[in-house]
């Protein structure tokens, strides 16, 4: 590794905290070294794959729990060409079904979230039930072959977990928990169900939405895309762990890359680390190099004073980045305070294009006013901001995506800092290739 | 030109990195015994073995310039170890930073108490022995705008004034004193370093106001340093030099 200085960074003994998120480094998988074939990115047939064998058949992320509080609130969201709705029901359940009417193929709902009593479609008037069952078809005498012999909308499985709604394409799919697993343990001591949503945005972004899981799975481009990250958190002494289908790292934030030389003066990002955990970085009179030790401390005595109850999570977790993918779409930085989380989703059509959902979601301290949920905004990228390190790793995909087509380029070739990207191949080329992979399959 | 350095004993405080470790190492080649002192134990372990190998005599221990009477009873150590003083360079600095009141008492325990103590524990034996010199380390940013109001930029300014005031007070015993302010200086770990790393853009803008389109390196405040503290200065007394490359706009008439 190319570094400056040898950093030995304290971790959390892991036998210290058994009940909350797992600590421990897992055993590394052998995955071999092979070249991530250039295909999976650009080709339409890969992309069919993905859609025959992962899209319509896994758990997908649909929305947030908090934005269906009462009977009748809804969401859209939609997953290729596929438009789903998901309500909260009278009983308190949630269901999903198609974003379509039967009749003549109008959306219920254009997009984003609300509340109502009845899905009546704005073409017709055909009226769906929350539960999506059809309830009245104006002039249904008028059609000889009565209604769809459906009586409605077929259900998809739908179900709650970690303030999140799931939706599958797939009625024969596992139940959510065994899809999960063994993530419920590593974030449900962050009780995400006490963040409130901070942003809402969504990106159409010119990269394959592998591109964008990819970019998320890896510090190692911190040095060449963020090279002021570098004064905020250890690129270098990063934990890589890979669970059955999901994966995670966990780097140390608070603290200087030993890619660069440590200052003698707190780093602008560190200095805000303190001020947002109440510290007065003037009162300071650690080395830069304690500060990470010192705020993971400061959090403990002080979170609760704050309105923050910390008692679930290890000390690493009050000041680092433990950042989980779940398969196949969901980047989130998990952090004791906030959540920054990305749904990355297919273009319908062409593999060069996808949708960047950013959602940021903050803890709410004990005994304040749960804050009003932003607006979802949709742009094009290069439009709006996104902020300075989002704004960098975007700029950057779409020359990797048309670099992706050069025919020069053959394929990924991936270091053991990528562990996670080839990790994730590795989960993909399970779904796509059920029976194994073989000679000619990308 | 002999600067006359050969033998003297010098004071440096802050001397561990940076214009301190510069102006240490140009004062050892010439010949002086050193005493030093940083906050970092391991900073002054290093510059001191680091330091060695110009042959002269080179002790430190480190020390926290906050803690007024284990700098005090460093300076003790210090002129007692040496055996007298003949220069005296404080450099140590708390930095800047906007936004809370405790940057003021930093800034002024530190950038002005840590000279004034220095200052205050050297002058009976320079006095005593009627000669001695004292650089005393300012900024180019007490006189122009940088980095928005602050009180590193105004205590250091004081450090201007106080000089020439000890310079007027104790020439009749053979005392100098100057300042020297230097303007933005880069290296590794130091403040430049990471602003350049950090703030791209801002870095940039200071690039372009430098007249050769850099900025300074240690060594180059260093010489300015030693010059002055050196004999061959001797004519030079409550001066105070602006070593910035040109960065500064203001004429200084």
């Amino acid at each position: 590794m190319d570094v400056k200085r040898k950093v030995d960074i304290i971790r959390v003994n892991p036998q210290d905290w058994p009940d909350g998120t797992p600590a421990q480094k897992e055993e590394e998988p052998d995955l071999g070294h092979e070249m991530i074939p250039a295909a999976r990115y650009t080709s339409e047939e890969f992309m069919k794959l993905e859609w025959e064998h992962i899209w319509s058949k896994v758990w997908l992320l649909g929305g947030r729990s908090d934005d269906l509080r009462s009977p009748g609130d809804y969401i859209c969201t939609d997953i290729g060409k596929e438009s789903v709705l998901i309500v909260r029901q009278p009983d308190g359940s949630v269901r999903a079904f198609p974003n379509v009417c039967l009749h003549r193929g109008n959306k219920l709902r254009p997009s984003g979230c609300g509340t109502t009593e009845k899905f009546r479609c704005m073409y017709h008037h055909w009226v769906y039930g929350l539960d999506g069952r059809l309830e009245h078809i104006p002039d249904l005498d008028s059609f000889p072959q009565g209604g769809p012999p459906t009586g409605g909308l077929p259900n998809y499985p739908c179900a709650e977990w970690g303030s999140f709604v799931w939706f599958s394409l797939n009625p024969d799919v596992e139940p959510l928990a065994d899809y999960l697993a063994p993530l419920q343990q590593h974030l449900e001591p962050y009780h995400m169900e006490r963040m409130a949503w901070t942003r809402d945005i969504t990106v159409e972004w010119d990269c394959n939405w592998k591109a964008s899981v990819d970019a998320f799975s890896e510090a190692y481009h911190v040095q060449g895309i963020h090279p002021q990250l570098k004064w905020y958190l250890d690129d270098v002494n990063v934990q890589i762990d890979c669970y059955e289908r999901h994966n995670r790292y966990l780097i140390p934030f608070a603290t200087v890359s030993p890619r660069v030389a440590l200052p003698s003066a707190i780093p602008p990002a560190i200095h805000d680390i303190m001020v947002k955990a109440g510290m007065d970085p003037a009162e300071y009179e650690g080395r830069v190099s304690d500060i990470r030790r010192d705020v993971q401390l400061f959090k403990r005595k002080h979170g609760l004073e704050r309105g923050k109850d910390y008692s679930e999570l290890n000390d690493d977790q009050l000041t680092d980045d433990y950042h989980y993918t779940i398969f196949p779409n969901v980047s989130m930085n998990v952090h004791a305070d906030d959540v920054m989380m990305f749904r990355q989703r297919p273009h319908p059509t062409d593999p060069n294009k996808m949708f960047y959902d950013i959602w940021m979601f903050e803890l709410v301290p004990n005994g304040s006013e749960w804050p009003e949920r932003p607006k979802h905004k949709q742009f094009r990228h290069g439009e709006k901001s996104i902020g300075s390190v989002l704004d960098q790793d975007a700029f950057n995909l779409p020359t990797v995506q048309s670099g992706m087509h050069n025919s020069a380029f053959k394929g990924l070739w991936i270091g053991d800092q990528e562990l996670r990207i080839r990790h994730f191949h590795k989960v993909i080329s399970d779904y796509v290739y059920p029976d194994g992979k073989k000679p000619g399959d990308v | 030109m002999d600067l006359g350095l050969q033998g003297k004993k010098a004071i440096l405080i802050g001397a561990a990195r940076g214009i301190g470790m510069a102006t240490a190492e140009v004062l050892a080649r010439e010949g002086c015994d050193l005493a030093i002192t940083a906050r970092s134990e391991d900073g002054v372990k290093d510059a001191v073995a680091a330091l060695g190998r110009y042959g002269t005599r080179v002790i430190g221990k480190p020390v926290n310039v906050k803690k007024a009477d284990d700098y005090k009873t460093w300076l003790e150590w210090a002129v007692a170890e040496l055996g007298g003083c003949d220069i005296l360079i404080p450099i140590t600095s708390a930095g800047g930073g906007m936004g809370s009141e405790k940057y003021w008492a930093n800034a002024f325990e530190v950038d002005v108490m840590g000279p004034v103590r220095a200052v205050e524990a050297v002058l009976p034996t320079m006095t005593e022995q009627q000669s001695g010199s004292i650089v005393l380390i300012a900024t180019t940013s007490a006189g122009e705008a940088m980095g928005g109001p602050q009180a590193y930029n105004a205590m250091k300014a004081s450090l201007v004034t106080w000089g020439k005031q000890l310079a007027l007070f104790h020439g009749k015993d053979g005392i100098r004193v100057n300042v020297v302010s230097p303007g933005p200086v880069e290296f590794e770990g130091g403040n430049w370093d990471m602003i350049k790393g950090t703030m791209e853009k801002f870095y940039n803008a200071q690039l372009r106001q430098q007249p050769t389109g850099r900025l300074g390196t240690p060594e180059e405040i260093a010489r300015a340093i030693a010059f002055l503290s050196s004999p061959a200065a001797s004519w030079c007394n409550g001066s105070h030099l602006v070593v910035d490359g040109g960065f500064t706009n203001r004429t200084h008439f």
